[in-house]
C-alpha cells in the first residue's frame, strides 16, 4: 500500500478491526499452548504468558488465559534484553531466542521467555511474538527447581539462560536443546513444553505477519499508537475517579522465607493527583534470606501494575498503555527489586500481599472503591518421591485457595487463589488421587474463619492430605500473623496455618520448610478467610441465622459479635437481638 | 372409530427463545409442512401446541413427534428448578460450593461465581469411601444412609442428588446409596452422578448430579402435560426428545436424566448440517447457525459434529460445569438484533445486547431507538423493506439510517462520509466476533478454517456467510433449504443415540491395559446397544468406538477415533497422526496414556428424504425484481437482482451480486461470488476473493 492509502485506511471503525485482531491472535496461541502442555502448571495454573510487542518491547497485546502476574510485560522485558545483548541488527527472521536470566526477568528460573523478531514485507523489523512458560524443572537442588524453601542463593534453583538463540536464522541449535535437556529432571516434559511453546511463538508470528501484510506496516504503527492512547484515557478516568490525596498502608509477612519469626514490613504510600497515580513501594523490606525474593521487573512492576488495574480498568485489555498513568518508585535492595543473585525461586509468593496492601490504602480513602484483605498465600505444597504403584518420580503441587474481602457490595468471594493468580484452577483430587500415592481425607470451608462485618468476608478452608508412602514435603504458606484485615469497621479474617500431624508422633507446625513424611503422616492446611466490610453489629440479622443454618458462623460468634440471638430453630429472635445490639 | 389413519407424518417441534418452530414431514404425500408460532413463557406446552395448529398438523397421524426445548436450560439459568439435596463423601460436603479456586477476571475485586444449586444446609456427607486408584475403602452402613434420608425427609425437598468422590472408578456405593434412598424416600426424584457421567473431576460431576436433581421433577412435570396435550390432539404413537448429544431419548429416558437436554434446541441445526454434508458429498462442514441475538458454530467432520465436556451453564465466567455429551459449540453474542454502540473512549461495539423483538431494531418502528445489525443490513439493500415475516412487518430504512448516522457515525467520526460505510463498518465488526467464533470452534480445536465448507442457517446466517466465508479463507459456502426453519428439519433427521465415556487412567504400553480396555468396551458396546435397541424397537445398533489418549503429564486428551483395539504400537500410531495432524508435531519417545474410552450407539428413525424437504412453489408466477445493494469493496451501490427462493430452478448457475429472499432468511450473493441451486435445494456458492 502507499502512504495515501494507508492514512486513509485508518477509520475508527478499521482501528478497531485491528485492535480486535492483535488480541485474538495471543489468545488463540494460549488456547493451543494450554490443549498441549505437559505441565500442570502451565495447563491448570495459567503460569504461561504469550503476547505480541513492538520493536522496542512495548506490549501492543497479550492473551487474557494466563496469570496477571506477567502484565507487568514481562515480554517486553526479555526482548529489550535480547535488543541490548544481540544489538538490533543481529536479529535475523528465523531467530528464536529464549531466556530466563534473572537479573532480565526478577522470576524464578522456571520462567522462560521464548520470542522471535517479527518482519514486515520491506524487511524492517515491526516486532516479536513472544510466549513464556513454566517449565517444570531447570535443575538446582530440589524437584521442581523452585521449590527449595532453603535456597539462598539462586544458584541453587537452576540453570539460566540470557537471551540465547535456540534458533538461529531458521536453523535448529542442537548445542542448545542439549543443554535444556541435561539440565533438567523431566526432560520428555520440558521438551514437550517448549515444543508447544515454539508452536505456539512460530505460528503467533505468522498471524502477526500477515496482519501486517494486510493492512500495512504504517498503518499498524498507527493504529496501535491510537490503541494505546483509547486504553490510556479509559485508564486515566479511572485514576481521576479516586480520591486525590497521599494515602499510606501497611502490612506484614510473617518472615524472611526462612521460618523465622521476625516479620518482614509491606509499607505502600499512594499518591493520586488528578490523572496520574505513584506507587511507592519504598517502605517494603530488604532482601529475604529464603527465596521469596523478586528482581525490580519481576516483584515492583506486576504488583504495582496488578493493583493499578484493579483500581482503574479491571476489563481493559492489557497493553503499553493502560500503564502509562502510573509511576512506580522502589529503591533497589528490597525484596521486590532484589540483585540478580538473590534466591527466587518462591518469587511471587510476596506479591499478592503487596497488592492487597496498595488497595488497602486506596480503602482508606474510599473504602467503596476497595476490598477487606484477603487470605494472600499461595500456601504452594509439594509432595514428592516414587510412586509404589509403577517405581516412577512423582511430583505433586497444588495451592490454597481462601477467603477474598467483602467489598461495599456484598460478602466477600471465594474460595479462590490469591490476587496473583486468575483462572487458575485447582486439580481435583480425583486427579491427585489417580496420580500420585496420597489420599485426600477432606477440603472443606472452615467456620467462623471469614472477618464479620455487614458484608462478611469469605471463608478459609481446610485440607487434610494423608500420604500413602515415603514421600518428601516441601512447603510454603505465610500471612499466618498478618491476618486478612477487615475494612471501614469490618473485622479480620483468620490467619492462614500448617500442621503435619504423623502417623505415630505428635503434630507439629510447619510453615516453610522441607521434611520427609511417612506413610499415614498427615498434612493439614488451614488458609485465611477473608475481612469483613462494615460493622458487624449492622448486619441483616436474617443473614446471620442463615450464616448460622449453614455452619459457616457459629451460634456463639452471631451472639458475640453481630449481636444477633437465635432460638432454638435457628430463627432471629428479634426482641432479643435488639436487647443486644442496644446493649453495644 | 372407522379404521385407524395411517400413521405418516414425522414431526419435530423446536422451542426456540422467541419462536417455537414446527416441520412436518408426509411420507405417503412426499409434502413438508412449516410453521412457527411465539415461544410461551408461562406453559411452553401452549406455544407446541399453537405450532401444530398453525401447521394444520394431524397429531392422529403422526408415527414420531420429536420435541426439542429450551425448558431444562431455562429452568437452570432461572434458578426455577426443584428444591433438592446433596448427598457426598464424609469430608466433601462442600465440594459443590467450593468450585475450581479460579477467577475468570484476574483484575475484578468484586468478582463472584453463581451460587450453588443446593445450599449448604442441604448438603449431607456419608462415611464411604473410594479412593482415586480404585480401591474401596469404606463401603456406606445402612444405618447412616436411614439416618440421612430421615433427615432429607423433614426438608421438603423434591429432589436427591448424590455424588461420591472417585465414583467414577467404582461406583458401588454411590449406586448403593441411591437405590436405598429411593426406597426410603418414594415420591422424591433420586439421581446419582455416575448414573450420568463415568468421568473423572469431583467438582463438574457432583454439579452434574446436582443439576439433573434440579430440573428432574421440572422435567417430569412438563412431559407429563406434553404427552397429555399431544393425546388430546390425537396423538397416540411415540414421542422423543431431543439431546444435546445430536440423538433423541425416549421419555422414560429423558426423565432419568433431563439434563441430557441442555442443549436441546441449537443441536438440530448441528445434526441438519451433517445430514446434507454427507448427501452432497461435503463431510466436513463449519455449521452456523446466526438468529436474532447470538451466533452458533459447530464443526462437522465426517457427517459428524464434536461433542465437549464440560458445558458451562451460564457461560464459563461465572456459571458452573456440567458433564455428559453436548455437542460442541461456540456461542458468540452477534445477531440481526445486535445493538451499535459507542464506548466512552469513542470505540464502536457491537452487542452482546440484543434489541430482541420488542422494540426491536430501530426499522421495525415499535420504539426502539438503538441501531443493530438488521438496521445496518436494511440500510445497505442487503435485507429489503418487505422481507419480515413474509412482508408482514414493513421495515423503514430511512428511520435506519438517521439512528446509524446519528449514534454511530457522528459519536466515532465518521460523520462526514456516507451512513453506508459505517453500516458496513458495523457489519464489518459483527463479523469480526463471529470469525472469531469460527476460529474458536477450529483452530482453537486444531482445525485449519480453509478445510471445510461453511454451512450458514437461521434467519440471519445466509446474509453473512459469503463475508465470512471470505475473511476466513473459505471456498464454499451453502445455505440450505429453509434456514430459517433448519434447527426443526435437523430434529426431522435425528437418530437415537446414546454415549457412553468411562474415564480409565492406564499407561498404553502398560501390562494388561489393552485387554481391559477391550473388555470395557466390549461392556461398553453392549450396554449401549441394549439401551438404543429399547429406544427404537427393532432398530439395529451402529456403534462407534474412539479412545480418549495423551501424551503422559498432559491435560488435555484427544479423542482418537479407533474400531478395533490392536496392538500398543497401532495405537500409538494412531495417536500421533491425530496430533501432528492437529498441532504439527508429536513426539515419538514421549509415554502415552489412555484417558479413557467412547462408544458411541446409534439406532436409526424413520426419517424423510432430504430432497423432498425444500417447499414446492411454482416459478412461473415470479416478476424478476432488483435493488441498489451497497458493497463497499465493490465500489458502493450496485443495482442487484432479488430472487425469490422458491422460484429458483434446480440446477440454476448465477454470479454474484444477487439476493435470494425467503420466508425467514434472505441469502446474500457478493459480487465475485458464483452460485448453483443444488439437487436437494440447496445454494451452493463458490466464494470470490
Amino acid at each position: 500500500m502507499d502512504d495515501a492509502r494507508q492514512a486513509a485506511a485508518l477509520d475508527p471503525i478499521t482501528l478497531e478491526i485491528i485492535g480486535h485482531g492483535l488480541v485474538a491472535i495471543p489468545n488463540e496461541i494460549d488456547a493451543n499452548i494450554t490443549r498441549t502442555a505437559f505441565s500442570p502448571l502451565v495447563y491448570e495454573y495459567k503460569d504461561f504468558a504469550s503476547g505480541l510487542v513492538d520493536a522496542e518491547g512495548r506490549l501492543v497485546a497479550q492473551g487474557s488465559g494466563s496469570i496477571p502476574i506477567f502484565v507487568a510485560n514481562a515480554l517486553g522485558v526479555a526482548v529489550r534484553d535480547g535488543i541490548a545483548v544481540h544489538g538490533i541488527d543481529n536479529l535475523d527472521d528465523g531467530d528464536v531466542l529464549i531466556s530466563n536470566h534473572a537479573g532480565t526477568l526478577g522470576q524464578h528460573l522456571n520462567n522462560v521467555v521464548m520470542y522471535t523478531p517479527v518482519f514486515d514485507s520491506s524487511g524492517e523489523l515491526f516486532g516479536f511474538m513472544c510466549v513464556l512458560v513454566h517449565w517444570v524443572d531447570v535443575g538446582g537442588s530440589t524437584v521442581g527447581s523452585c521449590s527449595a524453601t532453603d535456597a539462598t542463593e539462586i544458584f541453587q534453583e537452576g540453570i539460566q539462560f540470557r537471551s540465547v538463540k535456540l534458533w538461529s536464522k531458521g536453523e535448529r541449535n542442537d548445542d542448545i536443546y542439549r543443554i535444556v535437556e541435561i539440565n533438567t529432571r523431566f526432560p520428555t516434559m520440558v521438551l514437550g513444553d517448549l515444543d508447544a511453546q515454539l508452536a505456539g511463538t512460530l505460528t503467533g508470528k505468522r498471524k502477526f505477519r500477515a496482519m501486517i501484510d494486510r493492512y500495512g506496516a504504517a498503518t499498524m504503527r498507527d493504529a496501535i499508537a491510537a490503541i494505546w492512547d483509547r486504553s490510556e484515557q479509559v485508564v486515566r478516568r479511572g485514576v481521576r475517579d479516586l480520591p486525590d490525596g497521599v494515602w499510606r498502608a501497611e502490612s506484614f509477612l510473617d518472615n524472611d522465607g526462612t521460618d523465622g519469626d521476625v516479620s518482614v514490613p509491606v509499607g505502600v504510600e499512594v499518591r493520586i493527583s488528578g490523572e496520574t497515580m505513584t506507587i511507592d513501594l519504598s517502605g517494603v523490606g530488604g532482601v529475604l534470606r529464603g527465596p521469596m525474593n523478586s528482581g525490580i521487573y519481576g516483584g515492583a512492576w506486576p504488583a504495582a501494575r496488578i493493583a493499578f488495574k484493579i483500581l482503574t480498568a479491571p476489563d481493559e485489555p492489557a497493553n503499553e498503555g493502560c500503564f502509562r498513568p502510573l509511576e512506580i518508585v522502589i529503591p533497589d535492595g528490597t525484596f521486590l527489586s532484589a540483585p540478580a543473585t538473590a534466591p527466587m525461586g518462591m518469587y511471587s509468593a510476596t506479591l499478592a500481599t503487596v497488592i492487597d496492601t496498595i488497595v488497602r490504602a486506596v480503602g482508606k480513602a474510599d473504602p467503596s472503591r476497595a476490598a477487606g484483605g484477603h487470605h494472600a498465600t499461595f500456601a504452594a505444597h509439594w509432595f514428592f518421591g516414587t510412586d509404589p504403584a509403577n517405581g516412577a518420580l512423582y511430583h505433586q503441587i497444588d495451592t490454597g485457595h481462601g477467603g477474598w474481602g467483602a467489598t461495599a457490595t456484598g460478602d466477600g468471594g471465594g474460595p479462590y487463589k490469591t490476587m496473583a493468580h486468575g483462572d487458575t484452577l485447582d486439580i481435583p483430587v480425583e486427579v491427585q488421587e489417580a496420580l500420585c500415592p496420597l489420599l485426600v481425607e477432606t477440603i472443606g470451608f472452615r467456620p467462623d474463619s471469614a472477618g464479620d462485618g455487614v458484608h462478611r468476608g469469605g471463608l478459609g478452608t481446610e485440607k487434610v492430605v494423608r500420604v500413602l508412602s515415603d514421600a518428601g514435603f516441601s512447603i510454603q504458606i505465610d500471612r499466618t500473623q498478618c491476618r486478612p484485615w477487615g475494612i471501614d469497621g469490618g473485622t479480620d479474617g483468620e490467619g492462614a496455618d500448617g500442621r503435619i500431624e504423623p502417623a505415630d508422633g505428635e503434630p507439629y507446625r510447619l510453615l516453610k520448610g522441607v521434611t520427609e513424611l511417612r506413610p499415614g503422616d498427615r498434612f493439614r492446611l488451614h488458609t485465611g478467610g477473608g475481612g469483613g466490610f462494615g460493622p458487624p453489629q449492622a448486619r441483616d440479622p436474617e443473614r446471620v441465622a442463615e450464616d448460622v443454618a449453614a455452619g459457616y458462623v457459629t451460634r456463639e460468634r452471631a451472639r458475640e459479635v453481630y449481636r444477633v440471638a437465635l432460638d432454638e430453630t435457628g430463627a432471629v429472635d428479634a426482641s432479643e437481638t435488639e436487647r443486644l445490639r442496644q446493649g453495644g | 372409530m372407522t379404521e385407524p389413519l395411517p400413521l405418516s407424518l414425522i414431526v419435530a417441534i423446536d422451542t426456540g427463545g422467541t419462536f417455537t418452530d414446527i416441520a412436518a414431514f408426509d411420507m405417503e404425500r412426499g409434502e413438508v409442512v412449516y410453521a412457527k408460532a411465539l415461544t410461551t413463557y408461562g406453559d411452553l406446552v401452549d406455544g407446541v401446541m399453537a405450532c401444530v395448529d398453525e401447521a394444520g398438523v394431524d397429531l392422529a397421524r403422526a408415527l414420531l413427534v420429536k420435541h426439542g426445548t429450551t425448558l431444562v436450560i431455562n429452568t437452570l439459568l432461572q434458578r426455577s428448578g426443584a428444591k433438592a439435596a446433596l448427598v457426598t463423601t464424609k469430608g466433601f460436603r462442600d465440594t459443590l460450593e467450593l468450585a475450581r479456586g479460579n477467577r475468570t477476571n484476574p483484575f475484578d475485586i468484586d468478582f463472584r461465581r453463581a451460587p450453588p444449586l443446593i445450599p449448604r444446609t442441604r448438603r449431607f456427607e456419608v462415611e464411604e469411601r473410594v479412593h482415586g486408584r480404585g480401591e474401596v475403602l469404606a463401603e456406606p452402613a445402612p444405618e447412616e444412609i436411614d439416618r440421612v434420608a430421615e433427615v432429607i425427609a423433614g426438608l421438603d425437598v423434591e429432589a436427591v442428588a448424590v455424588s461420591f468422590l472417585n465414583a467414577y472408578r467404582d461406583d458401588r456405593n454411590e449406586r448403593a446409596v441411591a437405590e436405598r434412598l429411593r426406597e426410603r424416600l418414594p415420591g422424591i426424584y433420586v439421581t446419582a452422578g455416575t448414573e450420568l457421567t463415568r468421568e473423572w473431576y469431583e467438582y463438574e460431576r457432583c454439579c452434574t448430579a446436582a443439576a439433573n436433581a434440579v430440573v428432574g421433577p421440572r422435567m417430569a412435570d412438563y412431559t407429563a402435560r406434553l404427552e397429555r396435550r399431544l393425546a388430546e390432539g390425537g396423538f397416540a404413537s411415540t414421542l422423543y426428545m431431543m439431546g444435546s448429544n445430536g440423538g433423541v431419548l425416549s421419555v422414560d429416558r429423558t426423565l432419568r436424566e433431563p439434563i441430557a437436554l441442555i442443549e436441546s434446541g441449537p443441536v438440530g441445526g448441528c445434526i441438519g448440517a451433517g445430514a446434507y454434508g454427507e448427501a452432497l458429498g461435503i463431510p466436513d462442514l463449519i455449521a452456523f447457525d446466526m438468529g436474532g441475538t447470538t451466533a452458533k458454530c459447530a464443526v462437522i467432520r465426517d457427517g459428524r459434529f464434536g461433542l465437549s465436556s464440560p458445558y458451562f451453564v451460564g457461560g464459563y465466567d461465572t456459571g458452573f460445569p456440567i458433564r455428559g455429551s453436548v455437542v460442541d459449540i461456540v456461542e458468540v453474542g452477534a445477531g440481526g438484533g445486535s445493538i451499535a454502540w459507542v464506548d466512552a473512549e469513542k470505540r464502536l461495539r457491537i452487542g452482546p445486547r440484543s434489541a430482541g423483538s420488542d422494540p426491536g431494531p430501530v426499522a421495525f418502528g415499535r420504539g426502539g431507538t438503538e441501531p443493530t445489525v438488521t438496521d445496518a443490513n436494511l440500510v445497505l439493500g442487503r435485507i429489503g423493506a418487505g422481507v419480515f415475516l413474509g412482508g408482514g412487518l414493513g421495515l423503514d430504512a430511512g428511520a435506519a439510517s438517521t439512528a446509524i448516522a446519528d449514534r454511530v457515525a457522528g459519536p466515532i467520526g465518521m460523520g462526514d462520509r456516507a451512513v453506508e460505510e459505517t453500516a458496513e463498518g458495523m457489519l464489518a465488526l459483527a463479523a469480526v466476533t463471529m470469525t472469531g467464533a469460527i476460529r474458536q470452534i477450529t483452530v482453537e480445536r486444531g482445525y485449519d478454517p480453509r478445510d471445510f465448507a461453511l454451512f450458514a442457517f437461521g434467519g440471519s446466517g445466509p446474509i453473512y456467510g459469503s463475508a465470512l466465508a471470505r475473511e476466513l479463507d473459505i471456498r464454499t459456502l451453502i445455505v440450505p433449504p429453509e434456514p430459517g426453519n433448519f434447527s426443526a428439519i435437523g430434529m426431522l433427521l435425528a437418530d437415537a443415540r446414546l454415549d457412553v465415556a468411562r474415564t480409565m487412567i492406564r499407561d498404553l504400553d502398560g501390562e494388561g491395559t489393552l485387554s481391559e480396555i477391550r473388555a470395557a468396551f466390549a461392556e461398553a458396546d453392549r450396554h449401549g446397544a441394549e439401551i438404543v435397541a429399547t429406544e427404537v424397537p427393532g432398530a439395529a445398533a451402529t456403534l462407534v468406538r474412539s479412545i480418549e489418549l495423551r501424551y503422559r503429564g498432559q491435560k488435555h486428551s484427544f479423542v482418537v477415533p479407533v474400531s478395533e483395539i490392536g496392538d500398543a504400537s497401532s495405537l500409538r500410531g494412531a495417536f500421533e497422526a491425530y496430533y501432528r495432524d492437529r498441532f504439527g508435531h508429536s513426539d515419538e519417545a514421549a509415554p502415552i496414556e489412555i484417558v479413557g474410552i467412547r462408544v458411541s450407539a446409534y439406532a436409526q428413525t424413520r426419517k424423510p428424504d432430504l430432497a423432498r424437504l425444500p417447499r414446492t412453489d411454482d416459478a412461473a408466477g415470479e416478476t424478476p425484481t432488483s435493488r441498489p445493494v451497497w458493497f463497499g469493496a465493490a465500489g458502493g451501490w450496485i443495482e442487484t437482482p432479488v430472487r425469490r427462493r422458491a422460484a429458483l430452478p434446480l440446477g440454476l448457475a448465477a454470479e454474484g451480486p444477487l439476493i435470494v429472499e425467503e420466508y425467514g432468511a434472505t441469502t446474500v450473493i457478493g459480487p465475485g461470488d458464483g452460485c448453483i441451486v443444488g439437487a436437494l435445494g440447496e445454494i451452493r456458492i463458490e466464494v470470490g476473493n
